[in-house]
């Protein structure tokens, strides 16, 4: 790790105020990527601003939403009575991730904004335009086993890693940011971004800014719904292909549906023309089935990673029926 | 007398580790936790293309950050004698001669180490270390190169009766089977401290299995006296056969540590874990059999192109288990390795037959499915009644027992012989089974034993304890020789000093240092029996078959009554101890008897019909492992070893970018090792008969045997569930879907 | 605690423009004159790595501690190289493996991700500091008894895992053991073992 200065600030106005003083400052929460990519020389801050202290660990409920504090930890959201009854989606794909220990550690904003576990970006002797721009994208004709059937460019293939985050953007979650000078709020389907020509930049989060809360407005997708990861073992392994999926089910027609793919891009990935195929009709398997078929039409493959369109579809079909069941 | 032949033991013990207590409290010493004054850190830096050579390394920079040290590369090394003769070099084992040129081999090859005196000081320095290359054009694409090498001549080309008989089948098969690199990944990083004292001493805390082997090399490597190297590995988080020899990272400590003339520690980072301390070679196979209606096999071919390095030669024996597990009387095996730009493979769990039995009890289950015949039925028509290879009669040969066993344990009469007929909700259902042999050996050993005036009993020999529990199984044979406590004998181990020892490798630590410790304890035996016929009077005309040796005392055989402590013996004597090391090994017996355990596997798989996902459900293992001395060790052992069939067959693959040439997705997140939701109950039963002649104990070994034929029950299992046939290991979600 | 600066002086001249460069001096505004003669005198490696440490006081195993810390110093290393408390594991160093898995504030966690200046103030528990004394934790006897281990390595982090995982209440049936233990790598196989274990425990 390259030396750095480290502050902890106990507000949200100390942290910003240490912040500036480093051009490469960094705030660290679970550190739990952060000292990954710290240790392995792919974050070098000159300033780590420790902002676990921060009074932004609760979870608050009103009528309309469920708001989780940035510094709520994963297994604190995961097992929180309102989380699980009322946002069941969330709990489930929290639990899909990490391991219990990583849990214990990561907070709710530090993994919205960890970043791609792709190969080439962890290994700071190949080439990655998000590690390094200009140096060229190693998976893109390279290992892209797991790399993205959606929204890729030509400089960056990587998916984004979260589970949680696939709830989120199938919840239509929104990010609270604090600036210096203002709150503002940005919706989920426009936290992250897609790589472009500036795959360095995986969110659309000012540098600077803290995140303080994720609000999930009340939704009715706590009935019947689904989170599938599909991985290369077992437990503990970040997907290959995973879903969110909820229906709200009202006299024997679904009258909403939510889709969101993980795995598959450069952010949580929603499937909004399947969702409107399902909204209105009657659920079945073979509408299932149509779902999933629209769902995968505009994926596009890569030398390695043509089965993750086949995986998406079935796994979408899977967890409708599985939401259903 | 020795261990079998006493009356208390029969019944194999279920005990506890005796350093179980050290490790559940974390008192337990790795190499790298020994507290040395003085110590500084080393930390590797490696290269970052597969061939070339280093045109300049600039580390100005690297020096002038805080607290470093030194940075060793070629341009300032300490000039080995012993690496200039290349050809001697490989004879002595030095393996890459680290820091002797500018050449670069493969990605990721040690070039430059950094001390400093604190670790996070030599982690930040070693990335600041620049080196420019020149490169040149690597080759590391196994599976390219071996489509021009299959075809042309092999290293190894063995042929008995005629080779092309199995085009004679009725039915026949004929299939190709690939398996990638597959890693060790002990959770033990590779680590070694060097101290020298003086100029011509030297002590090395390191992770081996192999104390007297590092020793031997180490100091033919630095021209130091044998007995002035101490090499100190009591504990070792896994070895698994990565421990076997020594690796350019403990060269790397021993020479800065002479440099800078203070204790060095260098512990390896789990990216270099997948380049410097070995790994089991790539694979291909191919496989070719026929059959009559009937399922007599008549004829195979085997054929095996592994990989090594472009430095080393290193090969194992991938057709080995074809040449001995089943009748084949006609039989062409063949074997070569190719050189490519990645580091040099070592001997992983089971090496030679883990990657042979894919291959051939995948195409035995080929051959039983085409043959409409089930796969338990076409093996037994195919028992080998000796080994033919050899032409010796087995020293013991259970294996029909396992199918019995086993089969019965699993309930396999309930396999559809048709692929994909079972299904449960949205996961289909298969059952599969595979073999496993490995052979048997006893090798020389040596163990001094040493009894007190209390009564305790220490023994000592430089063997190793990667997992298997060796010091446990020593103990109880102790206790079985002498009926001295177990609490009062204490094996040690892992230590250069103690008395001569084997590698442990090869499943032969028990039969050789076991038998060892039994020829020690009998020694020590017929010393009390002595002193007992000198010294008291009612043992003096006793012949020594008619003494026995319980609870700390000799006694007579027919009367009970008339007994003497082993301490009071030693009081009679008016001495302080018995003290004796001996050397054991084998007689001709090897020369009269195929030597080999035998496993036989059974898995149940569902596979997932949207998502191709397998999980392994049940798993029921039956092993011929001769006698068992410590059984809650031994089922460990052997269901270790099916975790490993189960990491084999469904996850472990090191990828590499051929474009660099360059390992990637080298850390656990990208090479998965299974996780204990990938295993089931593992069901582990022995057969639990002495083999007759190997050694006194009578048991045979089982590190390896647990895992042979494991990962292709689980991928027969597999195409019964699913109709289909994964040739390429592992066996991922995608390949399924 | 060692005295870190013992290890620091031999190290000569390799460090001597390293006020010049320490991370920590650019936050001081203006650079105390005794630091700037010591520079001069090229004695400036014993100020620097002062001025680099990290006053950290944490509860360990019962015992409050005081130390000096480099600020890049993972709890892991801080209990491995520094205190010597090395029951605790290096496997990965990257939160892969679990080896490394301490209590803190009696939730488990992975000391190699996170810095020890983070810990100020709280309470670590590591294998040390399990057993009341020679009376080993119940955990520690049921791993012996199940054989939950062979080479020992990966050992204490999965029992201070296994202890977190009854403490949380996710050890109602094997799969949830399986489960919220799938964080604790273990290459020996031993996860039969480890699961008998922690049922043993649970009930």
């Amino acid at each position: 790790m390259k030396p750095f200065i480290f502050l902890k600030a106990a507000d949200i106005k100390t942290a910003q105020t240490g912040y500036k003083k480093n051009a490469a400052s960094q705030f660290i929460a679970g550190g739990t990527n952060l000292l990954d990519l710290m240790k392995k020389e792919i974050a070098l801050p000159g300033n780590v601003i420790d902002i676990n202290q921060i009074a932004i660990k609760e979870i608050k409920t009103d009528t309309a939403s469920i708001s989780i504090g940035a510094l709520a930890l994963n297994s604190f959201v995961a097992e929180h009575a309102e989380i699980i009854n009322n946002y069941p989606l969330v709990a489930k794909a929290l639990l899909a991730g990490a391991s219990a220990q990583i849990r214990n550690m990561a907070t709710a904003s530090g993994n919205i904004l960890q970043r791609t576990r792709c190969p080439y970006f962890y290994d700071v002797a190949m080439p990655c335009n998000k590690r390094q721009p200009g140096s060229g994208c190693g998976a893109k004709e390279g290992l892209n086993r797991m790399s993205a059937i959606f929204g890729a460019s030509e400089n960056c293939v990587a998916v984004h890693p979260s589970d949680f985050c696939i709830a989120l953007a199938a919840l239509d979650a929104k990010v609270v940011v604090q600036t210096d000078v203002k709150e503002s709020s940005i919706p989920f389907k426009d936290f992250h971004r897609l790589p472009g020509n500036t795959p360095d930049k995986d969110n659309n989060l000012a540098k600077g800014s803290l995140i303080t809360k994720i609000v999930i407005p009340k939704n009715n997708f706590n009935k019947n719904f689904h989170y599938l990861k599909i991985r290369d073992r077992a437990s503990y392994a970040f997907a290959l292909v995973s879903v969110a999926v909820g229906l709200y089910i009202e006299g024997g027609k679904i009258k909403a549906a939510t889709i969101a793919a993980g795995g598959v891009a450069h952010k949580p990935w929603r499937l909004y023309e399947a969702e409107q195929f399902l909204t209105g009709k009657t659920p079945s398997e073979e509408i299932f089935k149509q779902a999933a078929a629209i769902a995968i039409k505009n994926a596009k493959p890569l030398q390695h990673n043509g089965f993750k369109i086949k995986m998406l579809q079935n796994g979408i079909e899977l967890a409708l029926k599985n939401a259903m069941a | 007398m020795g261990f079998f032949d006493n009356d208390n033991l029969h019944t194999p013990t279920a005990d506890d580790r005796v350093d179980g207590k050290q490790k559940v409290t974390g008192t337990a010493k790795f190499a790298a936790e020994y507290v040395i004054e003085n110590l500084v850190y080393g930390v590797l830096v490696g290269s970052t293309i597969a061939k070339g050579t280093i045109q300049s390394i600039d580390v100005k920079e690297a020096k002038n950050a805080p607290g470093v040290i030194d940075i060793i590369t070629h341009e300032n090394t300490i000039a080995l004698e012993k690496f200039s003769d290349e050809k001697k070099a490989k004879e002595a084992q030095l393996g890459l001669r680290i820091f002797y040129s500018n050449e670069i081999f493969s990605n990721g090859q040690p070039v430059a180490l950094v001390v400093a005196g604190h670790l996070e000081q030599a982690q930040y320095a070693a990335g600041l270390v620049k080196i420019t290359y020149s490169k040149a054009a690597h080759v590391t694409n196994f599976t390219a190169a071996v489509e021009k090498e299959k075809t042309t001549k092999y290293e190894e080309d063995k042929t008995r009766g005629d080779a092309n008989a199995w085009k004679n089948g009725t039915i026949k098969i004929e299939q190709e089977y690939a398996q990638p690199v597959e890693v060790h990944s002990t959770i033990e990083m590779h680590a070694s401290i060097a101290v020298w004292e003086g100029d011509d001493k030297l002590t090395v805390y390191d992770k081996n299995h192999a104390v007297k082997d590092v020793q031997g090399t180490i100091a033919n490597a630095f021209n130091l006296k044998k007995e002035n190297v101490k090499i100190q590995a009591e504990f070792i988080g896994g070895g698994f056969g990565s421990g076997l020899r020594v690796w350019p990272h403990t060269f790397a400590a021993i020479i800065a540590a002479k440099k800078l003339g203070r204790p060095v520690k260098v512990t390896i980072t789990r990216p270099q874990a997948f380049t410097m301390v070995g790994y089991r070679p790539q694979a291909w196979q191919r496989v070719a059999m026929g059959a009559a209606a009937d399922g007599t096999i008549t004829g195979a071919v085997h054929e095996a192109i592994t990989n090594t390095s472009a430095y080393e030669a290193f090969g194992e024996n991938s057709t080995g288990i074809t040449r001995t597990l089943y009748n084949f009387t006609n039989l062409q095996t063949k074997y070569k390795t190719l050189s490519l730009n990645l580091a040099t493979p070592i001997w992983m769990r089971a090496p030679g037959e883990a990657t042979g039995s894919f291959a051939l009890e995948s195409a035995m289950d080929e051959l039983a499915h085409a043959l409409k015949m089930d796969p338990v039925a076409l093996r037994l028509k195919n028992y080998a009644e000796k080994d033919i290879d050899s032409g010796l009669p087995w020293s013991s040969n259970f294996l029909k027992e396992c199918y019995q066993t086993a089969a019965t344990k699993f309930g396999w009469e309930k396999r559809k012989q048709e692929p994909r007929s079972t299904k449960n909700g949205d996961w289909w259902v298969g059952y599969g089974m595979g073999v496993g042999t490995w052979g048997a050996w006893r090798l020389k050993a040596s163990a001094r034993g040493k009894l007190d005036s209390n009564g305790n009993l220490l023994l000592q020999s430089a063997t190793s304890d990667m997992g298997p529990g060796t010091a446990t199984a020593m103990v109880a044979i102790a206790n079985n020789v002498l009926g001295i406590a177990k609490e009062k004998i204490k094996f040690q181990l892992g230590n250069s000093t103690l008395p001569d020892a084997p590698a442990q490798g090869g499943s032969f630590t028990l039969a050789s240092v076991g038998s060892a410790v039994n020829d020690v304890c009998v020694a020590i035996a017929k010393k009390l029996f002595t002193i007992a016929t000198e010294t008291e009077t009612s043992f003096k005309e006793v012949k020594f078959e008619d003494v026995i040796f319980k609870d700390e005392n000799l006694s007579l055989k027919n009367n009970p009554s008339v007994i003497i402590s082993y301490t009071q013996l030693l009081r009679n004597k008016n001495v302080t101890e018995i003290d004796i090391t001996q050397a054991s090994e084998s007689g001709d017996e090897s020369k009269k008897y195929s030597f080999n355990s035998y496993a036989v596997h059974f898995a149940e798989v569902h596979v997932h019909a949207y998502t191709g996902v397998v999980r392994v459900k049940r798993f029921v293992s039956c092993v011929d492992a001769g006698k068992i001395v410590s059984e809650k060790t031994a089922a460990s052992q052997i269901k270790g070893a099916v975790v490993w069939g189960i990491g084999h067959a469904l996850m472990e693959e090191q990828q590499i970018d051929h474009r660099y040439g360059r390992i990637i997705a080298n850390d656990f997140a990208g090479y998965h090792i299974p996780v204990n939701a990938d295993v089931p109950e593992i069901d582990v039963t022995f057969v639990n008969k002495p083999d007759p002649y190997l050694n006194a104990m009578g048991s045979k070994g089982l590190g390896e045997v647990g895992l042979i034929g494991s990962a292709a029950a689980i991928a027969n299992a597999v195409f019964n569930a699913t109709g289909k046939r994964i040739r390429q290991l592992p066996i991922t979600p995608d390949k399924l879907i | 605690m060692i005295n870190r600066e013992e290890k620091e002086l031999p190290v000569g001249s390799s460090r001597r423009d390293f006020l010049k460069k320490s991370a920590a001096l650019t936050a001081v505004a203006v650079i105390p004159a005794a630091i700037d003669t010591a520079a001069k005198q090229r004695l400036d490696e014993k100020y620097a790595y002062q001025l680099e440490q990290m006053p950290l006081s944490i509860e360990i195993n019962g015992v409050q501690k005081k130390f000096k810390v480099d600020t890049r110093t993972t709890l892991l290393d801080l209990l491995r190289e520094e205190l010597h408390l090395t029951g605790t594991k290096k496997g990965c160093d990257h939160g892969q493996c679990g080896a490394c898995t301490v209590h803190i504030n009696g939730k488990r966690i992975n000391a190699c991700l996170t810095l020890a200046v983070m810990q100020n103030g709280n309470k670590i528990t590591t294998i040390e500091g399990l057993a009341n004394g020679d009376e080993l934790h119940p955990m520690q006897k049921a791993f012996i008894k199940c054989d939950g281990f062979q080479c020992g390595y990966c050992t204490p982090g999965q029992i201070m895992s296994a202890v977190a995982c009854i403490a949380e209440g996710h050890a109602k049936n094997e799969e949830e053991i399986k489960e919220f233990m799938s964080g604790n790598l273990c290459r020996c196989g031993a996860y039969n073992g480890i699961a008998n274990a922690i049922k043993e425990v649970a009930q």
